[in-house]
């Protein structure tokens, strides 16, 4: 767990980068510190691992001050990847992930095979492991960065705009990489972006900065979308935060059904005979496309549907895992406004009309504010309890100098 | 251009290329030796650099017969004397390029080895002066080459190297020796400037080929 308390960072110029920061990113999770440019969210960073060291406050790493220790000591034992991945460029993809392995002693061919295992770990090819960083792509740098943050299997992993450097593809593929590796490893990972996009799909939490290092919000990606804190946060997370919050409501209790399937080798009268105004044929249970019904009227009533021509489905989502946002998608880009539920092997299992993920959606909303309000209220009544408790181990010292709090000042 | 002179006075020609090449070799490695703590001292303490770099080039300033005067009481007429006043002048080529090659790495690797956990020194050795090679090596070619031919200047308080040659030959109007005396500083040049390259390219396995 790494915990600020009331940190502030001043510059001697007065500039503030931070200013009287609390915070507390729990172990085993990935925070995402995001906000604007200059507001203090790498600052935060670097004074985890003492790059940066604060001006008022502390910054605890499992409960010890970080300035307690030695600060070589301390960052062996924190991964930390940049965006300019700061690979050494005079050394091999392998001696590069060894570093920190070697200086804390290991033996180089023990070194060594422990970076082979971590290039497989970040998904590269163990014939990499004797080229130079400059005969790699920036994707393939930006793995090797991390593979080197690995190394020594250090509990916490800071990472500075990981990968904001790379073309979108390769950070997509980036993104989803660090998400399963963390599902893995369990490390205590604190990132930062600019991306507000890239921290409501990477972050279990998420920390908003403002201007001049103030927090504006701290919470699940879900709660900032859902419920964001004040017109700023709402502002930042972008005007279709509505339908990214989507996201985070799963696909499954979509009701779909089955109505308009059919197979590609039933007739044209069949497919008449639904009265659904868009026909699903489905070939060898894989999706072939819409045929409309108008275009049903012209044709011979015992034509084989495989040979009318149809109209193409856009995409499928995964009736099992997907998201509501996935469905609508999948309704909103197929020509007869129908989402089409698939299995995992891309068989058909029904489809959703626009009012079947009306409903869902309702239902998913009113569940996520019941839960969010009962996590409200647990929070508030710990709190109203240590408070209380706190309050009662004051009690005699208070009564002998202060006044006493007037009664009902608590809830 | 007399070819016999070269078959009948083979060995003074090969005792002065040997002459030159060591004035010259020497004094550009004494020099490194030298802008090695002075460039590192320099690009660590950034206040140094300018008064140091002054210093340098003012020494270069000074005329290479003058130097080799104003050392004579203290040196005499010998061959460190030569070597002493060629190490000064390389360090006006070989300082700079030091600190520039230490300037150069880039700040995220910088960075990063030190956020993985290299102290100051370990990192200097380990990480900055492997990647100032290239600039280093560059710095010193330029030395190297300029100290050969400077050494030649030695000749005139007595000291012997290829610059006996053109002295000698200006004196009894015989070509002959002076083009003898240029080939061979040129040759010897060439030839120590080629191995440098070789050197850095072994050092720097890590570099773009271009």
């Amino acid at each position: 767990m790494i915990t600020f308390e009331a940190v502030t960072k001043r510059y001697p110029d007065g500039t503030i980068a931070v200013d009287a920061l609390d915070l507390e990113i729990p172990a085993g999770k990935t925070v995402v510190l995001v906000g604007p440019s200059g507001c203090g969210k790498t600052t935060s960073l670097r004074m985890i691992n003492r790059l940066v060291e604060p001006t008022e406050g502390r910054v605890l790493l499992d409960g010890q001050d970080v300035r307690a220790a030695n600060p070589a000591r301390l960052r062996r034992g924190i991964g930390y990847v940049i965006q300019q991945t700061g690979l050494f460029p005079h050394r091999t993809v392998q001696d590069n992930i060894a570093t920190v392995p070697l200086l804390n002693g290991w033996s180089r061919a023990k070194a060594r095979g422990r970076a082979r295992e971590l290039l497989d770990l970040v998904g590269l090819d163990a014939a990499l492991a004797r080229r130079y960083p400059y005969q790699l792509s920036g994707g393939q740098q930006q793995r090797v960065g991390v593979a080197r943050a690995l190394a020594a299997d250090p509990p916490v992993l800071l990472m500075d705009e990981p990968f904001s450097a790379v073309d979108p593809l390769v950070r997509a593929s980036l993104q989803d990489q660090l998400i399963t590796l963390q599902t893995e490893l369990h490390k205590t990972i604190v990132l930062v972006t600019h991306d507000i996009e890239e921290a409501i799909k990477v972050g279990d939490l998420v920390a908003l900065y403002k201007p001049e290092g103030r927090l504006a919000q701290f919470g699940t990606p879900e709660r900032l979308l859902g419920a964001p804190a004040d017109d700023y946060v709402a502002g930042f997370v972008g005007f279709d935060r509505g339908i990214r919050r989507l996201s985070f409501f799963p696909a499954a209790g979509l009701d779909l059904s089955a109505g308009p399937l059919l197979g590609a080798d039933a007739i044209v009268a069949k497919a008449q005979a639904t009265g659904e105004p868009w026909i699903l044929v489905v070939n060898g249970g894989k999706p072939r496309g819409w045929v409309p019904q108008a275009r049903l009227a012209a044709l011979p009533g015992d034509m084989p549907l495989e040979q009318v021509p149809a109209d193409g489905f856009g995409h499928t989502f995964l009736a099992g895992s997907g998201s509501l946002r996935a469905a609508l998608d999948a309704a909103v880009i197929s020509p007869a406004g129908q989402a089409i539920g698939v299995d995992e092997d891309g068989r058909v299992v029904g489809v959703a009309t626009f009012d079947e993920l009306r409903a869902a959606i309702q239902a998913a909303d009113q569940a996520a504010d019941c839960a969010a309000d009962q996590a409200a209220d647990r929070a508030a009544d710990q709190a109203a309890t240590q408070k209380a408790d706190q309050k009662a181990d004051q009690a005699p010292d208070k009564a002998a100098g202060e006044p006493a709090e007037k009664p009902g000042a608590w809830p | 251009m007399n070819w016999s002179f070269i078959p009948s006075h083979i060995s003074d020609i090969w005792q002065y290329t040997r002459d030159t090449a060591q004035l010259g070799v020497l004094s550009a490695l004494f020099g490194l030796v030298i802008s090695l703590p002075l460039g590192i001292a320099a690009a660590r303490w950034r206040w140094f650099y300018p008064p140091a770099l002054t210093v340098v080039n003012v020494l270069y300033a000074i005329p290479a017969i003058a130097l080799f005067i104003v050392l004579i009481p203290s040196l005499g007429l010998t061959d460190t004397n030569v070597t002493v006043a060629l190490t000064l002048y390389s360090l006006c080529v070989i300082f700079p390029n030091v600190v520039a090659g230490l300037h150069a790495v880039p700040d995220s690797v910088r960075q990063s080895a030190t956020a993985m956990g290299y102290g100051a020194l370990r990192r200097l050795v380990q990480v900055e002066l492997p990647l100032a090679v290239p600039v280093i090596i560059a710095g010193l070619r330029v030395a190297m080459v300029s100290s050969i031919s400077l050494s030649s200047i030695g000749q005139l308080i007595g000291v012997y190297s290829l610059g006996y040659y053109f002295i000698d030959g200006y004196q009894r109007a015989f070509p002959t020796e002076i083009y003898i005396g240029l080939v061979l500083i040129i040759a010897l040049a060439v030839i120590c400037d080629l191995v440098l390259v070789g050197v850095r390219r072994v050092l720097t396995p890590w570099m773009a080929r271009s």
